[in-house]
């Protein structure tokens, strides 16, 4: 469904996009992530505990067969996805904390991940040995955290060229969401017509119910409004290629086509739904940043 | 009237030991003078770093912006032919052009005039015709107002300057591009009926003929005109209060003898305010610039959010602000959560600086508030709290070094001690009065003394409180509003039958405009509403002057031969406002 060029290049794309977030921030964002740890737990807690259940929940609720139950279950137990972290930027959201709950989800990931897997599937009357792949996890806080240190030291040493990077950075991250949706649509056209509604349901589904719960999960949590849709979204997009990994390292044949399949169609329509979902929460954090501004202090 | 009225000056013991009781003896003859003097010192050193909300950045030195004035004194004296005196507008947001524009005015031996880039066609108009302005430098973003207005003045040139001119190339290129093609904020350049010529090839004119600038400037003495300061106008339009040499260098001594003991040449000054208001331009700009310290510029503070890379990114050591500005830093997480740590001071001026704003900001930065007052007429500055913990929550604080006040009543005799009176200010910041307009000018200077408008009293030693204000103008966020020129404004406007405007109490800008008008029953269409007022005042008025609040009513309070009581609408103001917030009656 890509071929390996493509991962390359999307790799590397992913990198250039990194090292413009990284350019945006400074350690005390990442200290305010600190400041207030609270964040960090809701946010681990609405990715490991909401969306796997949203996952069982949604499966159980279609009546999906059972190759596609462990897909979606796969979908939902999966920490971030680096992608969570352009759209939080584009939201204007609190890019420190997503990219901290990207890194801690991704690692958390190796413990949980089977857990969660071995919980639910048994839930779900199904039996299978999940391997998560320590190195490819390791791989993805590379490609992750090296750009973005070298993107804030770069705008530590030289605002200019941090602005600069910063630009090119969230310019390429258009690029990739448009080049995912303009390459896969049309490739896959086919298999999109074949497909039932309630796979689209169920696809679909997942991410916004990700975001939905995620958010209103961090709000009753005391989150404020710009961190919940941070959370939110880093709930509702999960790391889709780790997926497709641990399905093609723990099935084989048959098996590992239908169980990919859930994964699949889950990335393509993610990169839409997150897009708009993050046009309507940046329009939000907009609004309220010019609220703030006129607003008058506490007394 | 006279000397008699100073009764000693009981604020000399809250000088300390950090502020000279007598202003230093005049070092410059004029601001050209002191300008070259401080090139010259701090040759090296960075003057002005501009900072866009994306946080690039450009930076002139002093050695630069030595030879940049220059260059700009020898393109106005050689190429636009002009005369000691001509008056250059200057018409810019904060920027790296501005420095080099105001220096290069004062290097020509011209007068300065500086115009809020905000202003609309309406009000541009008045104020170029009436200082008979010759050369315009504008932003090239507000280009478009420049065909209604150039070819009904006197202006002969037109000098454009873009936000990110003299950033370094691709900054400058980004900048320019995301304006051109993103926020579509650059209009096309209108066919005008005299020459335009862009700030980069007015430098580059300027220095081909390779002229001592000197020349120009010295002969300059302190009782020269530096600049036109235009204020609103108790008749319903703005005039200028000149403003010399010497007034100008008087009052940066007067603000350095106050700050002296919080400033070296490590401070980095945050300069949010814009510097063609009186307060940024004579505390920010000259003051600052003659001790060599570096000047952070922020051409669009507004959201405050664009103010963070600013202070994330240089070692701030002081801010200047107003109410609104203290206010809105003071409601964002990466400010509280991170204040600055170099901050030695933060002080206010231009309007009342609410108590509960002050507070936050003490807790917030570790560093109190010190609340100035100042005027147009003294270049501006008045009074202001010493630093540190001698500061007093809601006074303006002790009159500057060589400053008299006193306070008098009606009939212009003093008030005993501790009772209100309008505060009259005698000292070498003083204008010489208002442009071409002895009336006015007879009405606000008398005998040397300003007569401020404002009713004050002083404490037993000496600190100043202002209580109420004589004059109806409204201040808000620091810009004089007065309510004849917006009540024209409205009576412009064909289903207004009659309008009056008071202010009204505001916390975030202190006060805030508000019409009562009344429908014109003659009027055939749609019935009066608040929005389409609202939209009228918006072509003819700059945003702070358009009402923020409107009451449509039947009638007016009126005296018996017709005049429209202010006085009683604004009782009724403050009865709504007593109730509700009784501190920010200010």
């Amino acid at each position: 469904m890509i071929t390996p060029l493509e991962t390359t290049l999307l790799g590397i794309m992913m990198m250039v996009i990194m090292l413009g977030m990284g350019a945006s921030m400074t350690w005390r964002d990442f200290m305010l992530a600190f400041r207030k740890p609270r964040g960090i737990v809701v946010g681990l807690t609405s990715q490991f505990l909401v969306m796997p259940a949203l996952g069982f929940a949604l499966a159980m609720a279609l009546g999906l067969p059972p190759a596609m139950v462990v897909g979606l279950i796969l979908i939902a137990c999966m920490p971030g996805g680096t992608t969570s972290n352009i759209f939080a930027y584009f939201s204007k959201g609190v890019l420190a904390l997503s990219i901290m709950m990207t890194t801690a989800s991704t690692m958390v990931a190796v413990v949980m991940v089977p857990i969660l897997l071995t919980f639910y599937s048994g839930l779900a009357g199904i039996g299978a040995e999940f391997v998560i792949p320590a190195g490819n996890v390791a791989q993805v806080l590379v490609v992750l955290l090296v750009p973005t240190a070298i993107g804030m030291v770069l705008r530590k040493v030289n605002p200019n060229i941090g602005a600069t990077v910063e630009l090119i950075g969230s310019l390429m991250g258009v690029v990739v969401i448009l080049f995912l949706i303009v390459t896969w649509v049309p490739r896959n056209y086919q298999m999109l017509l074949d497909t039932g509604p309630e796979f689209y349901t169920a696809t679909i589904g997942i991410g916004l119910a990700g975001m939905l719960f995620g958010y209103w999960f961090a709000r009753g949590l005391q989150q404020d409004s710009n961190r919940s849709r941070t959370i939110s979204l880093e709930t509702g997009i999960q790391n889709g290629p780790l997926a497709v990994l641990v399905i093609t390292l723990s099935f084989t044949g048959e098996m590992q086509q239908d169980v990919l399949f859930i994964p699949v169609l889950y990335s393509l329509f993610i990169v839409i739904s997150s897009t708009f979902v993050t046009m309507w929460y940046r329009r939000n954090a907009t609004r309220e940043e010019l609220a703030r501004d006129a607003a008058k202090v506490a007394t | 009237m006279t000397s008699s009225r100073t009764t000693g000056r009981p604020w000399l013991s809250a000088y300390g030991d950090d502020i000279e009781a007598e202003l230093p003896a005049p070092r410059h003859a004029s601001l050209a003078e002191m300008g070259h003097s401080a090139c010259t010192r701090f040759a090296d050193r960075t003057a002005f770093t501009c900072v866009v909300p994306n946080g690039m950045n450009g930076s002139l030195t002093y050695g630069q912006v030595d030879s940049m004035s220059d260059a700009f004194a020898a393109f106005l004296r050689i190429d636009c032919d002009l005369d000691p005196g001509d008056r250059v507008a200057v018409q810019l947001p904060n920027t790296l052009s501005y420095p080099i524009v105001a220096l290069g005015v004062f290097k020509a031996g011209c007068v300065l005039v500086n115009t809020n880039p905000l202003y609309t066609r309406s009000e541009m108009l008045h104020q170029f015709t009436d200082a008979e302005v010759k050369v315009l430098v504008i932003v090239d973003i507000f280009a478009d107002k420049l065909a209604d207005v150039v070819p009904q003045t006197g202006i002969e040139r037109v000098v454009l300057a873009g936000v990110p001119e003299f950033f370094p190339r691709v900054p400058e290129f980004i900048v320019r591009t995301v304006q051109k093609v993103w926020t579509r904020s650059l209009p096309p350049i209108p066919q005008l009926p005299v020459p335009v010529t862009r700030i980069r090839a007015a430098l580059a004119a300027g220095r081909k003929h390779k002229a001592d600038a000197k020349q120009w400037w010295q002969g300059l003495e302190r009782r020269n005109l530096a600049m036109l300061q235009y204020t609103g106008g108790t008749t319903g339009v703005a005039k200028g209060a000149m403003l010399s040499h010497g007034a100008m260098l008087a009052n940066i001594d007067q603000v350095l003898a106050m700050g002296r003991a919080y400033m070296d040449r490590e401070t980095c000054v945050l300069t949010a305010l814009p510097l063609y208001h009186i307060f940024a331009f004579t505390a920010n700009f000259l003051s600052f610039f003659d001790i060599g310290a570096r000047n952070v510029l922020i051409p669009s503070p507004r959201p405050v959010q664009n103010l963070q890379r600013a202070v994330e990114n240089y070692p701030i050591t002081w801010i200047t602000g107003v109410n609104t500005l203290f206010n809105a830093l003071t409601n964002e997480e990466w400010f509280t959560a991170h204040p600055p740590k170099h901050l030695v001071a933060a002080i206010a001026g231009g309007t009342a600086l609410h108590a509960a704003v002050a507070r936050r900001w003490h807790e917030v930065t570790g560093t109190p508030v010190a609340e100035g007052y100042g005027l147009t007429e003294c270049a501006p500055v008045v009074s202001f709290n010493p630093m540190g913990d001698r500061s007093r929550p809601g006074s303006i604080g002790i009159p500057v070094p060589g400053t008299e006040v006193a306070l008098v009543d009606d009939d212009d005799a003093p008030v005993e001690d501790g009772k209100p009176g309008e505060l009259l200010v005698r000292g070498p910041q003083n204008m010489d009065g208002y442009w071409r307009r002895p009336e006015d000018t007879d009405s606000t200077l008398r005998n040397g003394w300003v007569y401020t408008g404002d009713v004050a009293t002083m404490d037993d030693d000496g600190y100043l409180h202002i209580v109420d204000r004589k004059k109806d103008l409204v201040i808000v966020s620091g810009f004089n509003v007065y309510p004849n020129e917006i009540e024209d404004a409205l009576a412009k406007f064909d289903p207004v039958l009659e309008a009056a405007v008071v202010g009204i109490p505001d916390e975030k800008t202190g006060e805030a405009v508000r019409a009562y008008v009344v429908p014109n029953p003659d009027h055939v269409g749609e019935p009066l509403t608040r929005e389409a007022i609202v939209k009228h005042c918006r072509t003819l008025l700059a945003p702070y002057k358009v009402p923020r609040s409107v009451v449509i009513r039947d009638e007016l309070p009126k005296s018996p031969i017709g005049k429209i009581l202010r006085k009683d609408l604004k009782a009724e103001v403050r009865e709504e406002f007593k109730a509700a917030t009784p501190a920010s009656a200010a």
